[in-house]
This record gives C-alpha cells, sequence and structure tokens, in this order.
C-alpha cells in the first residue's frame, strides 16, 4: 500500500477529494449561503432579523407553520398505528405470504410520490372513486369533502410514509426474543396481555422512530400537500415553494427553510437521545 | 374476547393492506379505462392512452428524466466508493466524522435543499447552469448518502483476509482492488447506483426548483398537468414510469448481482 511517499498518512485522504469538494460545493457553500441570506436585509444587505421578525408576526405564514405540525403529527400518528401489525407479522411469521406482504410494504416506495397520489386523487375526488360509489349505493346525496383538505393530505402522506414506519417498527420487533412470548402465554397469559405487557413496552424504541422518522418526512414533503391538499391547503413546504418561484422573495424563502429545518433537526436530534435512553433502559432490565 | 381479538386484527391487518395497494389498482385501472371513469369491466379496457404517449410532449421530459438518471447513478457511484473506500476500507483517521459529513445532507429536508442550490446558484451568477447541470447537481447530492452507505455497508463486511492474501502472492495495489476488492463489492455498488437511479428519476422536492422552459422533468411535468385535469394520459404516463423502473431494476439486478432488498432508508 505504501508506495513510497513522504507523507504515507495523507494518502489515506487522496480519494475522499472527489466526493467531498462535490458535497462541499453543491451542500455545505449552498447551506451556509442560505443560512447566511436569511439573516440579511434585502435591500441593504446587511444584518438583521426582520425577515425572521416577519415571519413569527405573518398571520397567513404561522397558519400554515401549525397546519404542518398538526399535519405531521396526524400522519406520524396514523403511520406506526398502520405499520405496527404489518411489521409484526413480517417479524414473526414464518407463512409463504411473508414475502407477498414484504413486497406489498415496500413496493410503493418504488413507484415514487407523484403516481401514489395520482392514484389517491382519483379515489378521493368530488368525482372520484369513492364518492362514486357512494353516491351509487344511494348512501349520500352530495360528495364527501375527502380530497383538498386535511383528510386528503394525511391519507396520502400516511400512504407515502407507511414502508418507514414498517421498516424502523420491523427492525425493532426483529430484536425482541420471541421466547418472551412462547413463556407468557405458557405461563397462561391472554393474547391481549402479551401484547400489553411484553409486547409494546419492548417494542417502545421502535414506535418512537417510527413517529419521528414519519413525523420530519411528512413536515418536509411538498408533492402530496400541494396535489392533495389543493390551493389553500399551504404548509411550510409549500410556501417555501412559492417564496422563491413566484414571490422570488429569497430572505423570506431561506428564513421558512430555516424554521423547517430546525423543526427537523431539532426532532431528530431528541428522537436519537430518547431512542438511546430507552434502549438503555431496556437492556439494563 | 381473544377470538374477536384475534378477528379484529385480521381485519385491520386486511385493511392496511388494501390500503397500500388501491393506489396503485387504481391508477394500473385507470390507465387502460377508456374515458376518465375508472372502470374495473375489463372487457372494455383499451391501451389508447398508451398510444399517444409517443410525442414529444412526454417523451421529451421522459429522455431528460431518464438521462439525468443515468447520469446521477454513474457519478454518484464513483464518489461513493471513492468515499466508502477511504472510510470504510482503509479506516483513515478521523473516519468516523468523515462518514457523518457524507451522510449530512441526509438530516436536511429535500426541499430545504432545493432552496439552498437554487439560491446558490442565482446569486453566485449561474443561473444558466439551472436545468440539466443543477439537476445533476443536485440530486447527486441527495443520492451520493444512500449510495455512500450502501457500498460502505458492503465494504465492512469485507474479509481483509483476502487481501491479505493476494498481497502475500505478490499482488500489486491496484491489482488487489481490481481484482479482489471491487468485484466482491460489486453488489454493494450496484444496488447504490440503482437506489441513486431510482430516487433521481422520481424526485420532485429537488427538480421542482431546478428545472427549467424545456428542461423539466417527467415527474415535474406529470404534476404540473395534474393542475389541468386528472386526464387518464397521466394514469398511463405513471404506468409506463413504473415498469421503466421496474426494467431498470432488473437490468441492474443483472449486471450487479445483487439480490434485491430494496430497503427504505430515510429521505
Amino acid at each position: 500500500m505504501r508506495l513510497g511517499g513522504t507523507m504515507p498518512s495523507l494518502r489515506g485522504y487522496v480519494p475522499l477529494i472527489p466526493p467531498v469538494t462535490i458535497l462541499m460545493m453543491f451542500f455545505a457553500l449552498p447551506m451556509g449561503m442560505m443560512i447566511g441570506l436569511s439573516f440579511q436585509d434585502g435591500d441593504t444587505g446587511s444584518f438583521s432579523l426582520t425577515s425572521y421578525e416577519r415571519f413569527f408576526t405573518d398571520d397567513l405564514a404561522l397558519d400554515g407553520f401549525f397546519r404542518t405540525i398538526v399535519m405531521s403529527g396526524l400522519v406520524a400518528v396514523c403511520v406506526t398505528v398502520m405499520s405496527y401489525p404489518i411489521a409484526y407479522f413480517l417479524a414473526r411469521s414464518t407463512s409463504r405470504w411473508r414475502a407477498v406482504v414484504f413486497a406489498l410494504a415496500i413496493a410503493p416506495e418504488l413507484a415514487g410520490v407523484v403516481l401514489r397520489t395520482y392514484g389517491w386523487l382519483i379515489i378521493l375526488e368530488d368525482q372520484g372513486f369513492v364518492n362514486d360509489l357512494v353516491i351509487q349505493l344511494g348512501l349520500i346525496d352530495r360528495p364527501l369533502p375527502l380530497s383538498h383538505n386535511m383528510f386528503g393530505v394525511v391519507v396520502g402522506l400516511t400512504h407515502v410514509l407507511l414502508p418507514f414506519g414498517i421498516l424502523s417498527l420491523l427492525t425493532n420487533i426483529q430484536g425482541i426474543d420471541p421466547n418472551l412470548e412462547k413463556s407468557a402465554q405458557i405461563l397462561g397469559a391472554s393474547r391481549l396481555s402479551v401484547l400489553r405487557h411484553i409486547i409494546l413496552p419492548l417494542s417502545v424504541p421502535g414506535i418512537v422512530s417510527s413517529l419521528l422518522i414519519a413525523f420530519t418526512l411528512a413536515a418536509s414533503a411538498y408533492a402530496t400537500p400541494a396535489l392533495l391538499g389543493g390551493i389553500k391547503f399551504s404548509v411550510l413546504a409549500t410556501m417555501i415553494y412559492q417564496q422563491v418561484l413566484f414571490y422570488i422573495n429569497w430572505p423570506y424563502a431561506a428564513v421558512m427553510a430555516n424554521v423547517l429545518l430546525v423543526i427537523v433537526l431539532a426532532i431528530a436530534f431528541t428522537g436519537a437521545r430518547l431512542e438511546s435512553r430507552l434502549n438503555s433502559k431496556l437492556h439494563v432490565r | 374476547m381473544s377470538k374477536l381479538l384475534s378477528v379484529g386484527y385480521w381485519v385491520f391487518f386486511s385493511f392496511i393492506l388494501l390500503f397500500i395497494a388501491l393506489p396503485m389498482v387504481v391508477v394500473l385501472a385507470a390507465s387502460v379505462s377508456p374515458t376518465s371513469h375508472v372502470t374495473f369491466e375489463f372487457w372494455t379496457w383499451t391501451l389508447e392512452w398508451f398510444g399517444k404517449l409517443w410525442t414529444s410532449k412526454w417523451l421529451d421530459p421522459f429522455i431528460l428524466s431518464a438521462k439525468i438518471a443515468a447520469i446521477v447513478a454513474v457519478i454518484s457511484g464513483v464518489l461513493a466508493t471513492l468515499g466508502a473506500y477511504a472510510v470504510a476500507y482503509e479506516k483513515c483517521p478521523g473516519h468516523d466524522a468523515i462518514m457523518s459529513f457524507l451522510l449530512s445532507p441526509l438530516a436536511v429536508p429535500q426541499i430545504v435543499k432545493g432552496v439552498a442550490i437554487v439560491l446558490f446558484l442565482s446569486s453566485a451568477g449561474l443561473f444558466r447552469y439551472l436545468g440539466t447541470p443543477g439537476l445533476i447537481a443536485g440530486h447527486i447530492i441527495l443520492t451520493v448518502p444512500f449510495a455512500v452507505r450502501m457500498i460502505a455497508t458492503s465494504m465492512y463486511n469485507f474479509d481483509k483476509n483476502l487481501d491479505r492474501a493476494a498481497r502475500i502472492l505478490g499482488a500489486s495495489w491496484w491489482q488487489r482492488i481490481r481484482y479482489v476488492l471491487l468485484p466482491l463489492i460489486k453488489p454493494g455498488i450496484f444496488s447504490g447506483m440503482t437506489f441513486a437511479f431510482i430516487i433521481s428519476f422520481n424526485n420532485v422536492p429537488l427538480s421542482l426548483f431546478l428545472v427549467r422552459p424545456g428542461q423539466s422533468t417527467l415527474p415535474i411535468t406529470v404534476i404540473n398537468y395534474f393542475e389541468y385535469s386528472l386526464d387518464p394520459i397521466l394514469a398511463a404516463v405513471n404506468v409506463a414510469s413504473l415498469l421503466f423502473i421496474l426494467a431498470v431494476i432488473f437490468l441492474f439486478e443483472r449486471i450487479g448481482g445483487f439480490t434485491v432488498q430494496i430497503h427504505g432508508g430515510s429521505k
């Protein structure tokens, strides 16, 4: 390996030059510039907090901010609740359907967000699949408001993010010793109490990581809220897009992007700490 | 009580599977339905919408997307292999910190990365690089961390004794890389590249900022068309691009020989 050369230790860094340069140029530098820009006055370029002041006093912006939080929270809960049975099945089943369920659970990832959102639009629209069906059956005479609102967006995002929830719960549940459940059952515990006293407590770390990953990905999603939410449904991601491409207000766009970034990083950070604390607690027992 | 619980579990379980499958099934049905009214009466199904895709309106964005995805897959494959080699194989001093840096774009939401890149290109006077070059640069930032993670995993699993054996038998550094390391980590490189291809081809949040008139990717073209109507041609576009992705995975699998277990990872 050491083919001569006076500083052998530096040779090891040579392969890093291309990837690190590219990441510096198109990631670190732009991020630094964007963060800097958010603290600049639009006209003079000097340091100022006016863009932040504007964000936190702008009712529309705050409205979008809180809608982002509520939407992401709802999605996180739906994703986790719906992922759990699938992940549990995948972790414990030995049936031949396991492979089918696994493929079905993960395959939507390949389809991309546009196809799935389009599918939900066809299903949930006023003249869509569900409304057509329900009206034909004569259950109601006016279409249910299923799309262009929070409901539609939460449904769409839950679908997009389910694979992430399933995978993070699956890793966790696979780590739980199946003998614990067996011995509890042998000792006469009912299915329900095995679930409540053994599986659920031990899968808390998986539940937490599923909640967190779904929350952060929902908060930064653009396509689903933009397409299923309709024009009036604004969240941080859609507001950022509008500020950059329609209002061309870059400092303000940078502020919104930073707010989103801070939310995501804060959640990821507290989540990682919470997870490691939970994990160490479980292993001490 | 226990029986009720068990029935409830299976009902909920089937509901979730239905929920997962439903949008895909509906899009498939929509793409072959004769009108914009989705029908499951399969005897009326038609392929006419797929025939209408052969116009430059849909072909141009498709070709651009495929071209960008291919370039992105190759470049991020090379960059990630180099990075993973230094960090995971040679374990250069400070490899943990360097690894975190290589993975750091994952922590930032895509839409934030998109804003950062578009602001950077605009304020650095690089406006003319919006469009294809900007899309390639942006997508690379997105895909390199995934590829690094996948390739690094296969490097960590590499048995260093093989390298030692080759060295004792007198193989040069380059021979050991070319004939020992690379063939063994090939599946990792190819799964990283496949992943990069799919992410780039389907990407919305970054491309949104980087496309420009005449240089728009397929997902962005589809999204912009959404606003006018739910034309069944959109279903045909979506189904066609899904088939294309599946063909690409199949092709890469053939060359790279990775047994597919596509894991999600975080966006």
